[in-house]
């Protein structure tokens, strides 16, 4: 089956009066129709800035996307004008973002937010208009919808904006959607609803979706396939299987392991050690090899290459090469992941 | 809606209340005495004109005498204008104020967001870089330097206006447009550095996200948003321009309040001294009560509720 969304070697940098921020350093990766593939990595490591490459929603200037092609149904969006691209933004790609405190515009109703996308792309009238924003609200679960059309986002609670948001980025069957931490804001009880909203129309749709998030709790409930970021660029990805229970990079080791559980008899969390380097100045060979317990000499002086490890598994570490010394990863992620084995073993019996 | 209304009128008429009361007694500290001349006037002379006008009675009968006139909308007569009522003085006098005043804040509003907003939209452009040049000029430059300026080019030179005096309505395009570059360089930074914070936040983003356009965002969503402080500042500058302006309507001789204000401090001529600024203080008033009217038809935040 082709490829929805195809992205090759994007580079995107921010000029700044201190240089050149290298935010993503080239990465590939594609979504299929109906799929969801999760992109995940702690703050900074260019998750949101590659999604709002993605929308051609980087500010410009500072930003701009300096190398590499996003192929969207076969057409390449870097080389769009904002005027094509605002013909695809809303109608085949939305965006789902994370801060539903901020996202909406306090002095428009929520009617009129949701409507002006559909009178804009599908030149709808304003009571046809209306009839869907109608169908939207209630298909991501708000009540009394006539009624919270003609209301303003103050009055509504931030689990009922953020379904707003969503029934915004929905309005007009997207075959692509984005979701930029579409739950971080949100307390559990909500998250777990909106995710089964997102669940639902995605079926309903067949649209591909990016999932950004740091959760990894939210990856395993919704992801087909997983990629992992690391300082602008694509450590690992492959099936979700693949990432949890066999885990290449050692980041990935280190984001499994700083997992809080529920059966853990540590006193502390385990957390990886460091902090991402400066973008400014990326480091020369693997960029996490400073925090790594792994690290051997190559990995300061040569940028790994993606290593296959299976049909859709792929991780940039030198450990996958054959001259590599055999390492497992630390005791406390391989307790995780018989762990996890064993509770999803469980839940299918349940 | 109509409650709070009338609550704000009932607020209004204590404040004024408050601030005659102040003004009245502030005013009996003025030193000398409404008379021109009185080394002239021998003390007898003196005696019966201040008889005259009640100026002889105790401080709080004068007083009571004055707030009595006011319930019954008597502002008194003026000292040195023949005798003329106060009220009669003001309205002649208002007129040209206040049609200066309106004139020159339309104009200066509507130039000056337009502006603001074409320098946020073409931020860090030429544009931008022109309207905040025009934007320091008229801030820093006093209006009577561009009066001077525009009597000199528009009025004398190519002999497109009326130069000075009060005899129709394009007697008022000179002083208004002297007037108005001030409120056009306030507007235009405010509104500038506002659309670029607004534009800046993430709704504005989603509605990007939405496909909507450059323009699109900056009128339908950013624009409303970044008013609110815009109605803060104008407000004042509504009142300073409107109670008129000594400088401006001496420069094109406009028989203003600004210029009949100053004069009746310097003559102690007490009733037009209160007079005029219970009719400031009132327009004041009225203004900021219009101000939060507004904030609530602009921001549904800040909207009374039913309850209310």
């Amino acid at each position: 089956m082709d490829n929805l969304l195809e992205v090759n070697n994007l580079h995107v940098s921010f000029d700044t009066y201190g240089g050149e921020v290298k935010a993503v350093r080239g990465v590939d990766f594609s979504v299929k129709k109906g799929e969801t593939l999760a992109i995940v990595g702690e703050s900074g490591s260019g998750k949101s800035v590659t999604t709002k490459a993605l929308m051609g929603l980087i500010p410009s200037p500072p930003g701009r996307i300096k190398e590499g092609e996003i192929l969207f149904e076969g057409k390449d969006l870097t080389k769009m004008k904002d005027k094509e691209l605002s013909k695809i933004r809303g109608k085949d790609i939305a965006m789902i973002f994370q801060d539903p405190m901020t996202s909406l515009n306090p002095t428009m109703k929520v009617g009129n937010q949701i409507m002006e996308g559909l009178i804009k792309h599908q030149k709808k009238s304003k009571s046809e208009a209306k009839k869907r924003a109608l169908e939207l609200l209630e298909l991501v679960g708000i009540a009394n919808a006539e009624q919270r059309l003609k209301q303003y986002p103050h009055q509504f609670s931030g689990g009922m904006r953020q379904r707003v948001v969503i029934a915004i980025a929905l309005a007009c069957n997207p075959k692509l959607l984005l979701a930029d931490e579409p739950t971080t804001a949100l307390d559990v009880t909500i998250q777990a609803q909106i995710l089964e909203v997102m669940k639902d129309i995605q079926k309903e749709m067949e649209s591909g979706i990016v999932f950004i998030t740091h959760d990894l709790g939210v990856v395993a409930n919704v992801a087909d396939r997983v990629a992992v970021m690391y300082a602008g660029k694509i450590v690992e990805i492959g099936k979700v299987d693949d990432i949890f229970y066999n885990p290449k990079h050692p980041y990935t080791w280190g984001l499994l392991g700083s997992m809080p559980s529920l059966d853990s008899t540590d006193d502390e969390l385990y957390a990886i050690p460091g902090s991402p380097p400066d973008l400014m100045h990326p480091p020369k060979g693997d960029a996490f090899a400073p925090r790594s317990d792994f690290a051997m000499k190559i990995d300061f002086e040569q940028e790994p290459p993606m290593f296959k490890v299976s049909e859709d598994h792929y991780a940039a570490t030198w450990l996958l090469h054959e001259n590599a010394p055999a390492v497992q990863p630390p005791e406390s992620v391989q307790t995780r992941m018989k762990g996890m084995t064993r509770e999803s073993a469980e839940g299918d019996k349940v | 809606m109509v409650r709070y209304i009338l609550e704000r009128l009932v607020y209004m008429l204590i404040t004024l209340l408050l601030i005659a009361t102040l003004t009245f007694f502030l005013m009996k500290l003025l030193p000398g005495t409404p008379l021109s001349a009185a080394d002239k006037l021998s003390e007898e002379q003196q005696a019966i004109v201040l008889e005259k006008y009640g100026l002889n009675d105790p401080l709080p009968v004068q007083y009571f005498n004055y707030i009595t006139g006011l319930f019954q909308g008597d502002l008194g007569l003026s000292f040195q204008f023949d005798n003329r009522e106060v009220t009669t003085i003001l309205l002649e006098r208002m007129g040209p104020s206040m049609t200066l005043g309106a004139q020159s804040l339309i104009l200066g509003t509507i130039i000056g967001v337009l502006l603001g907003l074409l320098a946020a939209i073409y931020h860090n452009g030429v544009v931008d870089y022109g309207s905040t040049f025009i934007a320091v000029i008229g801030k820093s430059i006093p209006s009577f330097v561009f009066a001077g300026i525009l009597q000199f080019y528009l009025g004398v030179r190519w002999g497109l206006f009326p130069v000075a005096l009060w005899e129709g309505w394009e007697y008022t395009i000179l002083p208004t447009l002297a007037l108005a570059i001030f409120p056009i360089a306030i507007a235009a930074r405010y509104m500038r550095t506002e659309m670029l914070e607004v534009l800046g936040s993430d709704f504005i983003t989603t509605a990007r996200a939405k496909g909507v356009n450059k323009f699109g965002v900056v009128f339908k969503h950013g624009l409303r948003n970044a008013l609110i402080p815009i109605i803060t500042i104008m407000g004042p500058l509504a009142v300073s321009l409107m109670t008129g302006t000594l400088v401006i309507e001496n420069i094109f001789s406009v028989p203003g309040i600004g210029e009949q204000f100053v004069k009746s401090i310097n003559t102690n001529d007490y009733p037009i001294i209160m007079g005029t600024t219970l009719f400031f203080s009132f327009l004041f008033i009225l203004i900021i009560l219009i101000i939060d009217l507004l904030y609530g038809l602009i921001d549904p935040r800040i909207r009374l509720t039913e309850g209310d």
